[in-house]
Parts: structure tokens; C-alpha cells; sequence
């Protein structure tokens, strides 16, 4: 089931020294790049299907093409090597493994939208991890794939690596801006949209690490050859993280489209300890958990991942077996979102940490069903009434796991029934 | 002139003006859309979501109205069960970790929560948790007292020291429902605008200690007035209250709007000024040193201006036009001389580019337009001459610089008309108190050439006179202030054709005679 595509150099031992890395076709594609016009890059992008691994599956070139024309302004681009949503770890393969592989990327997403400046925007957590790609941005400045003339060509770029300072919301692109802007890192109401309005005013382009990294092998072999991987609508190979309790966790490059119990099944070695699989969260913590029977019929795609009310999300596989208590798992997820919520807007900042504290109660054993009900509720409430999707990417698998298995919240509920009479005065 | 759009609010049809955002454009025609975080001042921000509508057919479907420009044909949806749920949702959680005292809170009866919590909720509490908590009385600077708990974090306050004073002392630390407006530790509030947040704080959670607990707001009457702290004559709300068996007092100088003056905002020595209203005030009549009543006092002032051989009347740059001009007449009747030096109210340099002006009286364009003389030689010449100074409220010792005049100004018979007790005064051989200009009505002209009705909004339990009364009862012809108005309108041509009645509320922008003619 295995590929490489993306992961072509990963067991490659120091393949993110420059030298290295050039031994195995590394900044090849420069030299065709050049001989092509940005329309024909863009168009190339465009008909391999390449869709955002960011998390949303925007189509790259399509985002690319909403560029307004005939520009007065710069256009950036940053990268979004934020990495932070939970379950999530495969940008941080191409940065340490393979990061030339995503500045040769760069060089060809620039040029196709006629940027100078590039972003790179690395969580703050990712100290080691910046450590390489900034030693790999030198190397590439030292040999002249960027800098004044990239390449020997006639095409300045200059490559800027931006640490965060360790928010999870900096992720979101408009909340990577203002970072890279200096301020505190928080979403901006769109419209408008950075394409049009980003960076310093800017049209800016902001893409993931495995969008950009994607490039060099579409633009060295072609659009169809990208497309003999995946399906029609989901084409190409996606870096997967599947973690929890399997019997082989780790990073798996695999072409979309893939059946999910097969790839955990043969790839990652099954539900470990022989237990029994209560549920699968199929890409990164934010998307809805889907049960066992549900699974059955998921294959490893968009639209297969839509058909089943769940999303594809960022390839970030977590198997339960049957011993997760769903509602610790719930009062976790909340934590973390409730951390991460950057505050600027009503219903995220005050209502994350009101579920937060209900499903705590729940789990004290000093909760109810109305509880449970309320929690129902509060997702309702809050989601899409906020300024980004942050709040979403929380009610939407609380939703998924207070309607998937009611049951283990009615349980906590009812031991409080049990155990303690309502001394509450009415 | 904007171009107006047509569309539809519930589907009934309204004519708005295009690109206004929603909340402004609807409000003019009478439809409100609730909101905390935008301000025209400040813009939108979009964070507090209390302004979603809808907009049928539009994606998405669900928009903040105050970053929604108004279109044609749009259709907007504001009383669709789906949009009340979401206010009242919205409402719900921003009232989640509310302390909700609003009984000691001094927001309450002009407070945005809660009138919306009346409007759009009425629900009881579904809190069963602990409410999150925050820091309270914190002490902000130039007289801000901040309470976290209450702060539903709209932003204005920062936005408005980032945009309007530029000073950014206030941002927001924390994330979640931990975030709170902070001041950096040991560099409080510090600009001459400060208190402005408290007006524009929808809430509670920002108080000024001037005010705090003194008084509860639905007692106050707001009246209208002009600030006459410098000569930009910014509009305020008079706050005053008269307590069962005291008199009338001003509790507070708010902001009022005047996009031609003074936009949204105040500067805070204008809005502490309403001090100088309650305090000090001149309240007896005097002559030769002994306390008489006003007929009396009266009675002294006519017969010492009938016998002095060369009297010369001092008028206040503070005066209204109207005084003024009763007061040049008078100074006709009587062969006096008259002067409106006041050169001691401008302030050099304590101005700035913004609402401070350096001139701290509000209507020295008044002296100009009614021609009457302010220079310091021919007042010096003149004083040097006369033998009675009869002083309409103008406090030659308002800064230091007429220090050298005292000898002078002592060996003169003087009659001062005077609203304040003040040093200058105290040797006046007749003193007779005057109103102040809360508590009289007229038109002033900024040091723009704007031109201001204000009103009379306090009347004290013993109501001074105004010096246009003051003037008829020394024989005057103007007995009101629209009387005064056929001899202004005959002798200052660019006041030909004002009907003081009819000047608009932001004010009418005097063509300067001055100006330079260009061309032929
Ligand atoms: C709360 C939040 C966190 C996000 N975090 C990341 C992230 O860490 N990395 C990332 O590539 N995209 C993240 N995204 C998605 C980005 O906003 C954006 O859609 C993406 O970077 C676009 O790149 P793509 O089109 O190549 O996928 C996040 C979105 C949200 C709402
Ligand atoms: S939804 Fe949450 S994270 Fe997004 S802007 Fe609002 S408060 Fe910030
Ligand atoms: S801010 Fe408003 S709702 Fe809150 S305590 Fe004060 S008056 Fe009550
Ligand atoms: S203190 Fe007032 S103005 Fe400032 S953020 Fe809080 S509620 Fe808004
Ligand atoms: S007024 Fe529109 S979001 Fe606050």
C-alpha cells in the first residue's frame, strides 16, 4: 500500500544536507521551472488535482488562480508549517527529512504566482526541527537557489524562516499573518481573503508544508503521472500519522483513496493487544469520530470522508480501542481547544470553557443529563457564529462523540443520580 | 451626497445609503442591530458576534453586520427565529462569566448588556459552573478604574488608544476566557484623553473615579451643552441631578457627537471641568465689602457707572455673542471704554493637533466678528485712563502673564460681574454674581469659525443671573438673547443671516471675512 513519493528521501540518511539531497534529484525541476511560463505552472498544478494538506483540501492551483491580476503590490506566500493540531505529525518528517524537497517547492510555487518573499511559518515547539530547515534555507542561499538570482536566473526570491511562539491558533492563515506581522496572533474576519488582502496588505498565498512539498514531483513528472495516485477528485499520495492504539504507530505515505480498516490493519498492524476497536478518529482531533461499523465503509479521501460526516482533515489517524473513556477523551479534546481559543470572539472564548467545565462536572459525578443536553446545545450555539473555525474544529467531534456514544455520558450522569440526591433549592 | 440603495430588512423595503455598514445604515432609518464591539469611531472589529444577520441568498449566510456594506437589492434578515437565537445565544455566553452586579455596578440604567439582556433574553441563568475570575478595582491611570469580570472584551478601549490617542497603553493578554485588558505592568493610562474609554465602554468594567458611586445614572438629567474649557467648544452632555432638599449639580461632562467639532471624544481636563461649575462659585453681592442683596448691588453698580468720569468694561472671551453684544451696547450707553483682552487664557503651546487648543476661551472669535478691541495696549492705554473698571467675568489672572498689571489693577475702582469667587476679584468695590455657562443659553464661536447654539441646563435653587440680565437692569435694551439678535445680524456680515434658532446641531461653519479673495 506503501508509496514514496513525498517520502522518496526520508530513509536516505542525512538527506536534508544540501549535498545529499542534490545526490538524490534534489532542485532538479529548476531547470525545466524556467523554460515554463507561471501560467503553465499554475495550469500544471491545477490539473494534477493537488488539494491543500493543510486540512481544508483546497485545490492548490485553484486557490493560487484567485490572485487578483495586474498587481501593484508584492505578493507573498508563506508556508504553514505550523503543525499543531493534535494527532497531526507529518510536516515535521519533510522539515527534518526532506526540507529541500519543500524549498524547491517554494521556488516553484513563486514563480508560478510571482512572489519574492516567502514565509516560512514554524511552530515555536518545533525547536530542533527549525534548527535543520533553517540550516537547510542557508544552504540553498549558498548555492544559489535562493537569493538574488535563484537558480542563475533572473528570479530573486528570498526565503525568511518565522519561529511562533508556541499558539496553536497561528495556525489558522489570517492568525499566521498577524504573527508574522508581529502582533498577537489572531484570526482576522474574512472577507477579505489573503489572496486578496494578507500579508502587510498584500495578496498572499498561504499553503501547508506537504502542499508545497507536493510540488517538485508534479512539476518533474507531470500532472498525470501525480494522477495515477489517489482518485479522481482526491489524486496524489498524502503523508498519514496514524497513532493511538495500533500495533505499529507511525508516519505512512499512502495514495488517497485507501479502505481506513485495511490501511490500519495492514499498514499500522491492527488495534494493538488484540482489543477490540471502539472508535477512529480519522484526520487530526478536530474532525468527528466515526464508530467501527461506520469505519467499515470509509476509504481514505475527501469525498469518502465527507459522505460519512466526518472529514479528511490532516492525515492524522487515532485509533481507540475499547478501553478510551469517550468522556475523559471529550473533557481532553475541550482542553485543549478551550487553551488554544485565541479569545477575540464571544461564543469561542466564553463557550469552550463553559463546556469545558460541564463536562468536568459530568465526570465529578455532579452532573445530569440536562448537562449532557446543555453540551448538545453549546455546540449548537457556538459554532459557525464565530470569527474563525477554531470553535468549530472542537464542537464538531464533541458533537460527534456526545451523539456516538451518549450512552458513557449518560453513564457519569447517572451515577450522580444514583449516588447523590438534587440538593438544589428550586 | 452618498448614493442610496434600496433593500430589504424582513422584507419590508428601506432606502439606505450604499457601502454604510449594516449598523450604521439601518440605524438611520430606525432598525436597530445590536452590537458591543463596533463604534463609528473605531470601526469594526468583529469580535463580539452580537451583530449576525442574515442575508438570504447570500453566502455565507450568516454576516456581522458592522463589516457588511450595505448593497442594493440585499436582503437582510434581522427577525428571523434563527437571528433572535443566536442574539440571545450570544447574550447567553457573554454573560456566562458576568459577575452581573449590577446593583453596585454605576453602568447600570445606560448599559449595553443590560438593556440587550431586557431586549433580546430575559432567560434566566443556566450558569451551573463556577464563573471564571478576574481582576477588579484595578487602577488604570488618569483616573480609569477597570473591572475584568465585567468586560465582555470588545476591543474598544484598545482600539481606541491604538487609533485615536496612539498611545497603545491597553491591550488584551491572555487567550480564552482568560483574556483580560491590561495595562503593561508600571506604564498605566497616560494621555489627556483617557477617560473617553469610559464612555465608550459598553459595559461597567470601565469606571472613572470621578464619578464612581456618586451618583446612579437614571437620576441624572442629560442636557446638552458646550464644553468651555478651550476654544474647540467640543458638545458634552451635561449630567446634573438635584438631590431632595440641595441644589441642582453637575455630576459629569460626557462626550456628545459633533463630527464638524469634536467628533466622538472629549479631552478629560474638558470633562473634569464641570468641577469648576459646581465649586467656587460666586454666590453673594457685595458692596464695599459688605454682603447685600442683588437689587441693591444693582442699585450701587448704576450709580457708580452714572458718576465715574471715564468707566471701562472688561468682557470674558467666555462670554456668548449675545452678552457680548449687550454688553457693547451697554458700554455705549454709559460712554465707557471696552476692551475683551484675555490674552491670560491662551495657554502657548499646551495645545496639540487633536481637540486641545492653546486658547482656553470659547469664544474669542465672538470678540473679533463684534470688532471688539482684545489688544493689551489699548486695554493698558485704556485702564491707565479710567477710573472704573467694570469686569464682565474675564480673569485677568488665569495664567500669570498679566502678574506686572496687579498694581495697576488694585489702584482702580473696580465692579466685577463674576460667576467664580476668584483672587482678581476679591477687591472689587461691587461684586455681583453671575450664571455660568451651564446655567445660561447662547451662541459661541469656535476657533474654527463654527458657530454653536447651546442651551441652559442647570438652574441653581438661588439662579444666578445671566449678564445679559445684568445689562437690562442697568438699562440695556437687550432683554433676551434672541433681542440681540437684529443689531448682530445688522453689524457682523457674516452673521447677516443666521436665525440662532435654526444653526445646526453640529454647528454652521462661518465663512471667514478674512479669507484672501483668489482670482479675479
Ligand atoms: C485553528 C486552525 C488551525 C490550523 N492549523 C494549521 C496548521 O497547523 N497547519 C496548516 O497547514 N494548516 C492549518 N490550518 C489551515 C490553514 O488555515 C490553511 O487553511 C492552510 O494552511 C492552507 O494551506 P493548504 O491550502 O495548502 O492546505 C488551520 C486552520 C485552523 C482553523
Ligand atoms: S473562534 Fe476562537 S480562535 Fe477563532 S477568532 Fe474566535 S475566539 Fe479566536
Ligand atoms: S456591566 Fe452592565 S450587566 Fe454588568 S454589572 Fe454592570 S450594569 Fe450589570
Ligand atoms: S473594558 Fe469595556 S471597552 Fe474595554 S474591552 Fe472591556 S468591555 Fe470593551
Ligand atoms: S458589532 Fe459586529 S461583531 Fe461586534
Amino acid at each position: 500500500m506503501e508509496v514514496k513519493l513525498l517520502s522518496a528521501r526520508f530513509d536516505i540518511k542525512d538527506a536534508h544536507l544540501l549535498e545529499v539531497a542534490k545526490a538524490h534529484g534534489a532542485y532538479e525541476t529548476l531547470d525545466k521551472l524556467f523554460t515554463m511560463t507561471p501560467v503553465q505552472v499554475m495550469e500544471e498544478v491545477k490539473n494534477s488535482g493537488l488539494r491543500g494538506r493543510g486540512g481544508a483540501g483546497f485545490p492548490t492551483g485553484v486557490k493560487w488562480s484567485f490572485l487578483p491580476k495586474n498587481l501593484d503590490k508584492p505578493v507573498y506566500l508563506a508556508v504553514n508549517s505550523d503543525e499543531s493540531e493534535p494527532a497531526t505529525f507529518k510536516d515535521r518528517y519533510i522539515l527534518v527529512k526532506d526540507p529541500h524537497m519543500m524549498i524547491e517547492g517554494i521556488i516553484i510555487c513563486c514563480y508560478a504566482i510571482g512572489c519574492h518573499d516567502a514565509y516560512i511559518y514554524i511552530r515555536g515547539e518545533y525547536t530542533s526541527q527549525v534548527k535543520i530547515l533553517q540550516k537547510a534555507v542557508d544552504e540553498a542561499y549558498a548555492a544559489g537557489y535562493l537569493g538574488a538570482a535563484v537558480g542563475g536566473k533572473d528570479f530573486r526570491l528570498d526565503v525568511t524562516v518565522h519561529r511562533g511562539a508556541g499558539a496553536y491558533i497561528c495556525g489558522e492563515e489570517t492568525a499566521l499573518l498577524e504573527s508574522i506581522e508581529g502582533k498577537k496572533g489572531q484570526p482576522r474576519s474574512k472577507p477579505p481573503f489573503p489572496a486578496v488582502v494578507g500579508l502587510y496588505d498584500c495578496p498572499t498565498i498561504i499553503n501547508n508544508v506537504q502542499s508545497i512539498a507536493s510540488l517538485p514531483f508534479i512539476l518533474a513528472n507531470g500532472a498525470d503521472a501525480y494522477r495515477v495516485y489517489g482518485t479522481e477528485k482526491s489524486p496524489g499520495t498524502h503523508l498519514f500519522g496514524i497513532s493511538g492504539h495500533v500495533e505499529k504507530p507511525g508516519m505512512y505515505e499512502l495514495p488517497l483513496g485507501q479502505p481506513l480498516l485495511e490501511v490500519i490493519d495492514k499498514v499500522a498492524g491492527g488495534v494493538w493487544k488484540g482489543r477490540k476497536l471502539k472508535g477512529i478518529i480519522p484526520g487530526g482531533s478536530s474532525t468527528p469520530v466515526l464508530t467501527p461499523e461506520e469505519a467499515k465503509t470509509v476509504t481514505l479521501d475527501y469525498e469518502s470522508m465527507a459522505a460519512h460526516k466526518t472529514m479528511f482533515g490532516s492525515g492524522g489517524i487515532v485509533v481507540l480501542d475499547e478501553t478510551v473513556d469517550i468522556v475523559k477523551l471529550v473533557e481532553n479534546l475541550i482542553s485543549f481547544y478551550h487553551h488554544e481559543s485565541c479569545g477575540q470572539c464571544t461564543p469561542c472564548r466564553e463557550g469552550l470553557g463553559w463546556m469545558l467545565k460541564i463536562v468536568k462536572k459530568l465526570l465529578a459525578g455532579d452532573g445530569g443529563r440536562e448537562d449532557i443536553d446543555l453540551l448538545v446545545e453549546l455546540c449548537d450555539n457556538i459554532e459557525m457564529k464565530t470569527v474563525c473555525v477554531l470553535s468549530a474544529a472542537c464542537t464538531m467531534p464533541v458533537r460527534s462523540y456526545l451523539n456516538k456514544f451518549r450512552h458513557e455520558f449518560e453513564a457519569y450522569a447517572a451515577e450522580k443520580a444514583s449516588a447523590k440526591p438534587d440538593l438544589r433549592e428550586e | 451626497m452618498a448614493e442610496m440603495v434600496k433593500l430589504f430588512v424582513n422584507g419590508q423595503e428601506v432606502a439606505v445609503e450604499q457601502g454604510k455598514n449594516l449598523i450604521d445604515a439601518l440605524k438611520v432609518v430606525g432598525i436597530e442591530i445590536p452590537h458591543f464591539c463596533y463604534h463609528p469611531a473605531l470601526g469594526a472589529d468583529g469580535n463580539c458576534r452580537m451583530c449576525l444577520v442574515g442575508i438570504e441568498d447570500g453566502r455565507p449566510p450568516l454576516v456581522p453586520a458592522c463589516k457588511t456594506p450595505a448593497m442594493e437589492g440585499m436582503k437582510v434578515l434581522l427577525d428571523a427565529e434563527h437571528i433572535k437565537k443566536i442574539q440571545h445565544d450570544v447574550l447567553e455566553l457573554e454573560l456566562i462569566n458576568h459577575p452581573i452586579d449590577c446593583p453596585v455596578c454605576d453602568q447600570a440604567g445606560e448599559c449595553t448588556l443590560q438593556d440587550y439582556y431586557m431586549t433580546y433574553s430575559l432567560d434566566d441563568s443556566r450558569r451551573g459552573v463556577e464563573p471564571v475570575k478576574k481582576g477588579k478595582r484595578m487602577d488604570l491611570g488618569c483616573g480609569v478604574v477597570h473591572d475584568q469580570e465585567r468586560c465582555v472584551l470588545c476591543a474598544r478601549c484598545v482600539r481606541f488608544t491604538r487609533q485615536i490617542t496612539r498611545t497603545g497603553e491597553l491591550g488584551i493578554v491572555n487567550r480564552s476566557d482568560e483574556a483580560r485588558v491590561a495595562i503593561f505592568p508600571g506604564k498605566p493610562l497616560d494621555n489627556r484623553y483617557a477617560l473617553n474609554i469610559v464612555d465608550i465602554c459598553p459595559v461597567g468594567a470601565m469606571t472613572s473615579s470621578d464619578f464612581r458611586f456618586r451618583q446612579r445614572v437614571w437620576f441624572l438629567k442629560k442636557d446638552e451643552g458646550i464644553c468651555h474649557g478651550c476654544s474647540k467648544g467640543c458638545n458634552i452632555y451635561i449630567d446634573h441631578h438635584r438631590e431632595k432638599y440641595k441644589d441642582d449639580m453637575i455630576y459629569r461632562f460626557r462626550a456628545r457627537t459633533n463630527l464638524q467639532v469634536n467628533g466622538y471624544f472629549i479631552c478629560d481636563e474638558g470633562r473634569l471641568s464641570y468641577h469648576r461649575e459646581n465649586e467656587n462659585r460666586q454666590s453673594q453681592t457685595r458692596v464695599d465689602g459688605g454682603v447685600v442683596g442683588f437689587e441693591e448691588g444693582i442699585k450701587a453698580f448704576r450709580s457708580r457707572l452714572d458718576t465715574a468720569r471715564k468707566p471701562l468694561m472688561l468682557l470674558s472671551a467666555d462670554c456668548t455673542l449675545e452678552q457680548m453684544w449687550a454688553v457693547k451696547r451697554i458700554a455705549n450707553l454709559y460712554g465707557a471704554g471696552l476692551s475683551g483682552y484675555s490674552d491670560a487664557s491662551v495657554l502657548p503651546g499646551d495645545g496639540d493637533d487633536y481637540l486641545i487648543q492653546d486658547d482656553k476661551a470659547a469664544n474669542r472669535k465672538g470678540l473679533e466678528l463684534l470688532g471688539i478691541d482684545s489688544s493689551k495696549e489699548s486695554f493698558m492705554a485704556a485702564l491707565q485712563d479710567a477710573d472704573l473698571l467694570v469686569n464682565f467675568n474675564n480673569d485677568l489672572f488665569f495664567s500669570n502673564i498679566n502678574d506686572e498689571l496687579r498694581p495697576l489693577l488694585d489702584s482702580k475702582e473696580c465692579i466685577a460681574v463674576c460667576s467664580h469667587a476668584r483672587k482678581l476679584f476679591e477687591k472689587a468695590a461691587i461684586i455681583i454674581p453671575t450664571a455660568s455657562y451651564s446655567e445660561y443659553g447662547g451662541t459661541i464661536v469656535n476657533g474654527d469659525g463654527v458657530l454653536q447654539l447651546f442651551r441652559k441646563a442647570v438652574t441653581k435653587n438661588d439662579d444666578p443671573h445671566d449678564i445679559l440680565e445684568i445689562t437690562r437692569l442697568l438699562g440695556g435694551a437687550i432683554v433676551d438673547a434672541a433681542r440681540a439678535w437684529p443689531g448682530i445680524r445688522q453689524s457682523v456680515a457674516v452673521l447677516s443671516a443666521v436665525q440662532p434658532e435654526q444653526i445646526p446641531a453640529e454647528g454652521l461653519k462661518l465663512q471667514s471675512s478674512e479669507e484672501p479673495h483668489v482670482g479675479s
